[in-house]
């Protein structure tokens, strides 16, 4: 099976994965058929670490709301991941191109009124 | 002892005390502010002649004891950049002290005789008129250290040489703790407008002066609490939370990822330079060079969120502060440039001249989309820059801001609203934002509309936040929450406590109800919001706006952004229904 590679950007606490303070950038090689979950779990990144999370300019996740990481990954794909603690106003993402499953997600949420909050809390991905 | 306001003549060199009228009675900030100038400024009068005023106003719980962040002060006037109504707001150390004079709000007018400058020194005694001569011409960091020597531990009001030459991207400086020209109420040039009145700076002394009155302290004391206990268990908020640790600037990465970081004025909503220039790269420069540079910075005594920064040169001595996001963004991202070293330059160069940032750096885009420089030109847009603070005829046109540079080098592809360039969200990609940037009676502001809970904005069950449905009806309430919030004197950034912790909305209202004596609750923010919303919205009818003025550049309607490939399709029907209750009464 072909591999495919990905290059992942790592901001704030969780850049110390890959050997960044702040900021850390790599290519990952992954099997062909990888998700965005194979990918977190290889760099060892929890549910409770990370905030925003986008893939290719489409944002997946927030702060406290993880989605699965079902997303299949492409050879050649950008992902963009965020530690929790990272800010992002509502006022500021109102409108951005989300995928299907945050966007059901957060739709769910206080009758859909939870989606402009600025921060979540799902207790499933408390640590 | 009631609260006063100072009026100033500069024809007559009058200072009196009057008064609060009962139809002000209730205003603070940009509430006051707005009504002000909704009262006593002719719409059609030209924002540089003898008829337009600047007024100056704290909000209404700034000055009191350890209300926390609240140190923010509201300028107002007719503005030179959009011709219509403006307020723009900085911290630092003017409102506290404006306070504790017992001042409701200062109102400049009049014109002194031509060439003759002065510095207001505003006292418990009254005011003197000191003759300016000598700080003409001078930059704001030499001007506020100057006025130190005479008057230390004062607020410094200032303008530097692009306010003295009435240019419409003049911004009015505000001395930080440290002395240091980083606060700005840049936005709108109220800068020229106090260079017309011939005011170059104004000093004030709280020496002696007295407390703020509160007129109901146990109720003050329990909304003071809810409300730093929410503040410092947010996330965006708390210490070592996002803004603390990273600044403002913590956004440059994330709306890079999100594909909205406006790039090379405007043409991409991605930058391959981003983290370059990001708040985690200056967070680790700062921490690196060490000496007097500074994340977690305050900018005005008691604020407890703290996202200011110090960033240091070389040797670790205080070069320069604040390098925020939408400085990081205006004079890197959307230039083409990745150097942090030529932002940290050209944010000083801006603090000196008295520019705000924003419009300095998308007149710099501009200049590069007519060819004057290529984009990514970093020692060029510098250079470009210092033309301003020499007067040159070149930089006269640069700091006249976008839309009159444009003109000049024949530009098209010109991201304004009402004459005032946007911020660094894209509206193609984050299209909430647009709607607020099309519809608010300030231009093109990111400040306009904060968001803020739908249990206290009364939003309908119906209303889906995600769909491109209400949006008008959701614009119209932030906009009326964040009106609301200019008033408090409170930094907007509360607005993250007050929107996820039901107790910092109460703390929040209960102190502005305890240190007012007003019976305010949640369920009126809006409707008072929508009040200076409406006298704000009229005034800019009566200077000539129309529904027309309330549109995204044409070029967004049919140019794809990059990566997403999207243009601006909300549709001027919805724009429009964000204002059409102030005449047919349906909010």
């Amino acid at each position: 099976m072909e591999n495919i590679q990905v290059q992942v950007n790592l901001y704030g606490k969780i850049a110390s994965k890959a050997g960044g303070r702040h900021i850390a950038r790599l290519n990952l090689t992954l099997p062909q058929g990888a998700a965005v979950c194979d990918l977190l779990a290889q760099l060892g990144i929890a549910d409770h670490e990370r905030g925003y999370l986008f893939v290719n300019a489409v944002l997946c996740e927030v702060p406290g709301i993880s989605t699965g990481g079902a997303e299949v990954l492409k050879d050649g794909d950008h992902v963009g991941i965020f530690s929790l603690d990272h800010m992002w106003p509502y006022q500021y993402r109102d409108g951005v191109p989300m995928s299907a499953s945050l966007k059901q997600t957060l739709s769910a949420q206080d009758s859909g009124h939870g989606a402009m909050r600025h921060t979540y809390q799902n207790k499933k991905t408390d640590p | 002892m009631a609260k006063k306001i100072l009026r100033i003549n500069m024809t007559d060199l009058t200072a009196t005390y009057e008064d609060v009228p009962e139809k002000w009675a209730r205003w603070a900030g940009r509430g006051l502010t707005s009504h002000i100038i909704f009262d006593e400024v002719d719409p059609t009068c030209h924002p540089l002649g003898p008829h337009n005023k600047l007024v100056i106003a704290p909000g209404w719980v700034t000055g009191s004891p350890a209300a926390p962040s609240s140190g923010r002060t509201s300028f107002g006037a007719k503005s030179p950049l959009t011709g219509g109504i403006k307020e723009s707001n900085a911290g630092g150390l003017s409102g506290q002290k404006i306070a504790r004079l017992g001042l409701a709000a200062i109102i400049i007018e009049g014109t002194p005789p031509a060439n003759k400058w002065y510095t207001l020194v505003i006292t418990k005694d009254g005011v003197k008129f000191e003759d300016a001569a000598p700080l003409v011409g001078k930059g704001m960091y030499e001007t506020d250290e100057i006025l130190w020597e005479k008057y230390p531990n004062t607020a410094v009001i200032g303008i530097g040489p692009a306010g003295e030459m009435k240019l419409s991207n003049a911004g009015i400086s505000v001395n930080d703790p440290e002395n240091k020209p980083g606060r700005y109420a840049g936005r709108g040039g109220l800068g020229a407008v106090m260079g017309a009145r011939g005011v170059k700076a104004i000093v004030v002394d709280d020496t002696g002066g007295s407390t703020v009155e509160i007129a109901n302290p146990e109720l003050f004391k329990i909304g003071r609490r809810k409300l730093t206990e929410a503040t410092q268990e947010h996330a965006l908020t708390k210490k070592d939370g996002a803004l603390n640790t990273y600044g403002t600037a913590v956004l440059v990465n994330i709306l890079n990822e999100a594909g909205g970081l406006p790039t090379r004025n405007f043409s991409s909503g991605q930058f391959e330079g981003a983290a370059k220039i990001s708040g985690e790269m200056l967070n680790e420069v700062i921490t690196e060079r060490g000496g007097e540079g500074e994340v977690g910075h305050g900018c005005h005594p008691g604020c407890i969120i703290k996202c200011s920064n110090i960033y240091p040169d070389e040797e670790g001595k205080a070069y320069v502060s604040a390098i925020e996001y939408e400085t990081a963004w205006a004079l890197g991202a959307n230039c083409g440039i990745d150097d942090l070293e030529y932002v940290a330059h050209m944010t000083r160069e801006c603090n000196d001249a008295g520019l705000d940032t924003i419009e300095a750096g998308n007149t710099i885009a501009i200049a590069m989309e007519a060819g004057l420089l290529e984009f990514g030109d970093a020692k060029g847009a510098l250079e470009l820059l210092r033309e301003v603070k020499n007067g040159t005829y070149l930089g006269r046109i640069i700091g006249q801001g976008v839309e009159a540079t444009a003109k000049a080098f024949g530009v098209y592809r010109v991201p304004t609203v009402k004459g005032q360039s946007m911020p660094a969200y894209e509206p193609r990609a984050v299209k909430g934002i647009g709607i607020t940037y099309a519809t608010t009676p300030m231009g093109a502001d990111h400040t306009a509309g904060y968001t803020i809970a739908p249990e206290i904005a009364g939003v309908s069950g119906k209303l889906d936040p995600l769909s491109t449905e209400g949006k008008a009806q959701l614009s119209l309430t932030f906009q009326a929450a964040t009106a609301f919030i200019d008033s408090t004197g409170y930094c907007l950034f509360t607005a993250f406590p007050i929107l996820d912790i039901p107790k910092g909305w109460e703390g929040m209202a209960e102190t502005v109800a305890g240190v007012t004596g007003m019976d305010i609750t949640g369920d009126d923010v809006i409707d008072i919001g929508k009040e200076i919303l409406k006298v704000e919205r009229l005034f800019n009818e009566r200077a000539g706006f129309t529904s027309a003025d309330d549109r995204p550049p044409e070029f967004m309607r049919y140019e794809k952004l990059p990566p997403h490939n999207v243009v601006w399709d909300v549709t001027d029907e919805q724009l429009d229904e964000v204002f059409n209750w102030v005449h047919n009464g349906k909010a």
